[in-house]
């Protein structure tokens, strides 16, 4: 797209831009305005209401503080604009002199990353000289100075804090063509627009990430695409699946890939037209499957179409379908697809089967998780209860009677006590069921546990048929002005759990403890979202009283003597530390 | 010969964000409120893109209002033709 059409879809798309608009700031040694208009637009056409703005010139470490409340802080920090004409410089200057300065940058790296510890993302561009060190054979001085920079920055990155390698994004754009030198005298401005096209394309995945639109699920066809050929025509013996045979290859590779992504959490779904118990054959029994019966939260294996497969698998795993991925090698089923759930991202299986394993890797970037925990192994797991459940409950005459038969029992954790990444993860991800939708990073989280008008609760649960881990939390203020109330910052719970009255039980037992020690009023907030309309009625189901809406957040009151605890009789409590 | 000269002006209304009659012929960056030193970069990067062309170091300091700017497309564009 050329800048004048970027910059004339960006206005568009800016004047339509909600409340609800999330900053970013730009910090840099060098001059980067050309950046602002391409990462707004590749933002907001994904739905993030992203407004960017540009620091001053060389101005990073000032900048670091003045933005360090934005939601992302992206840091473009040039080697070769340590001082003026370095890049050529260094060359002549002392191993001292460049130890010099080597030390003072170190210094203002961890003081940069310091002052960024609570913005929910940081991404930092790798140090490189590859622009200006072009020599094969020998490394000149800036490119040793950049991997020792690079060292420290490894070293001093807090979770929210990403590098990016910036080699990345010079080599796929070229780097002749990735620099613009005409204005790097005069205006320091130092990159071409090809380049700044290329770099929001590779950073868009973190800001999926932070703002909880990552994919979670994705969804696979069998023929042509876990293997060669067709099971129903070639038989269990014909299909092509293997490292050494030319065809077979391709998809023996393209099933290694699928495994390491589903280790790192993503998860995995058949849905296929065939006779299910001969692709179960070949799940459990053929030699040359990567990928085993058990790697599948599910499996649509029918001769239904593959849209209301596809809406089916949404509903039973609790999973909203614009976080599918859905790989086919058929046209006329992609198309289907991407006509019926055009929300559904597609990819069809390349004509040239070389290139299948790389457009598969390419996927990995979609699914892009600012924070790994140990719940992610674990996930495939989780979903795949959470089925079982769903079949179990058929068997039951009222609600009630299934939610007995779980025994469903709650484990609260009280701060100082709860597990920070899977807290700040919690914040970061969940959609459905969160009254506010507020992110915090572990930092956040940590800093609220120092603070003692805070109150941070997590709880796990878990039923017959499994352990949910923790997959639900609130936060509760004690109101500044306002002695004897509490302000509930955050409430939230994993989709995963959503259907079993947890959030009263959960809530009781906060209202219990609050009373404990002298609350005697709750202030309660909605903040509508896309996807949060679910809970729009929840303080209303629980007896506040609506007392205003400012800024499309409603606030909620109640007396804590008014409260009436719903009774959930089916859920058992295990009583954790608290430090109230 | 209009036809570059209309290219121009719907290039400069879109970086500076202002209409194409609101732009008159001797439109400078003295003139023109949001014809600052960055959007001039805007400007220039947004004018090869849309005529495939590239400024020479000399061009670029020569392209100081609508004239010359005018001017110097139109001989790189015949240029190109020969």
């Amino acid at each position: 797209m050329k800048l004048t059409e970027i910059i004339k879809k960006n206005r568009e798309l800016g004047a339509q831009l909600n409340v609800d608009i999330y900053e970013i700031a730009i910090i840099s040694n060098i001059t980067i305005t050309l950046l602002k208009e391409v990462l707004e637009l590749n933002l907001r056409e994904k739905g993030i209401c992203a407004k960017v703005t540009v620091g001053n010139y060389d101005s990073i470490i000032q900048d670091s503080l003045r933005f360090s409340k934005f939601k992302a802080v992206l840091v473009f920090w040039e080697a070769s604009n340590f001082i003026e004409g370095f890049q050529n410089k260094c060359y002549s200057m002392t191993s001292v002199e460049i130890d010099d300065l080597a030390e003072r940058v170190e210094g203002e790296i961890e003081l940069m990353l310091n002052n960024l510890k609570h913005t929910p993302l940081v991404l930092v561009n790798r140090f490189n000289s590859t622009i200006f060190c072009t020599d094969a054979l020998k490394e000149g001085p800036l490119t040793i100075l950049c991997r020792r920079l690079n060292l420290r920055l490894e070293q001093k990155v807090a979770p929210n804090q990403i590098i990016v390698d910036l080699e990345k994004v010079l080599l796929k754009v070229g780097h002749f063509a990735a620099v613009d030198l005409r204005q790097f005298q005069l205006s320091k401005a130092l990159y071409s627009i090809e380049f700044f096209k290329t770099y929001a394309e590779a950073v868009l995945p973190a800001f999926m990430g932070a703002t909880g639109r990552a994919k979670k699920i994705l969804v696979l066809d069998c023929d042509n695409t876990l293997w060669g050929g067709i099971l129903g025509e070639d038989g269990y013996d014909g299909i092509e699946l293997s490292d050494f045979t030319n065809k077979g290859h391709a998809f023996y590779q393209v099933q290694t890939i699928l495994k390491g992504l589903r280790k790192d959490g993503v998860l995995l779904a058949l849905c296929s037209k065939n006779n299910q118990a001969e692709v179960e054959h070949v799940l459990n029994d053929h030699p040359n499957m990567i990928l085993k019966n058990n790697d599948f939260v599910a499996k649509k294996v029918n001769w239904k179409d593959k849209a209301t497969n596809l809406r089916e698998l949404a509903s039973e795993l609790n999973i909203s379908l614009d976080s599918f991925v859905f790989v086919d090698d058929s046209s006329f089923e992609v198309g289907l697809i991407k006509k019926e759930l055009p929300q559904i991202m597609c990819i069809q299986v390349p004509q040239n089967l070389s290139e299948y394993p790389s457009v598969v890797r390419h996927i990995r970037q979609e699914f892009f998780n600012l924070f790994k925990t140990s719940e992610d192994d674990l996930k495939t797991e989780m979903y795949k209860q959470e089925r079982m459940r769903k079949e179990h409950s058929n068997q039951f005459n009222s609600i009630d009677e299934y939610l007995t038969s779980l025994e469903l029992k709650i484990k609260i954790t009280w701060q100082p006590h709860i597990p920070i990444p899977r807290a700040a993860q919690l914040t970061q991800k969940t959609n459905q069921f969160n009254l506010t939708t507020k992110r915090y990073t572990e930092a956040d989280i940590q800093r609220m546990l120092s603070d003692t008008s805070y109150s941070v609760a997590t709880f796990s649960v878990e039923d017959n048929y499994g352990d949910y881990g923790v997959t639900g939390m609130a936060i509760i203020q004690l109101h500044k002005e306002l002695p004897g109330t509490c302000v509930i910052d955050s409430f939230l719970m994993s989709c995963r759990i959503i259907g079993r009255n947890i959030e009263y039980f959960f809530f009781n037992e906060l209202v219990r403890i609050l009373s404990g020690i002298g609350i005697e009023k709750i202030i309660g907030l909605y903040k509508e979202t896309a996807k949060n309309t679910q809970v729009s009625q929840f303080y209303d189901d629980l007896g506040f009283n609506l007392t205003s809406v400012i800024d499309g957040c409603k606030n909620y009151e109640i007396s804590i003597n008014d409260y009436k605890p719903k009774i959930i009789k089916y859920i058992g409590y295990v009583r954790e530390v608290s430090d109230e | 010969m209009n036809n570059i000269k209309e290219k121009i002006l719907y290039v400069m209304a879109t970086v500076f964000e202002m209409e194409i009659i609101n732009i008159q012929d001797d439109a400078a960056p003295g003139l023109v409120e949001a014809w600052d030193s960055l959007r001039h970069m805007t400007l220039i990067v947004s004018l090869e893109e849309e005529f495939g062309i590239r400024f020479t170091d000399d061009e670029m300091t020569d392209l100081l209002n609508l004239e010359l700017i005018h001017k110097i497309v139109s001989s790189k564009l015949s240029t190109c033709n020969i």
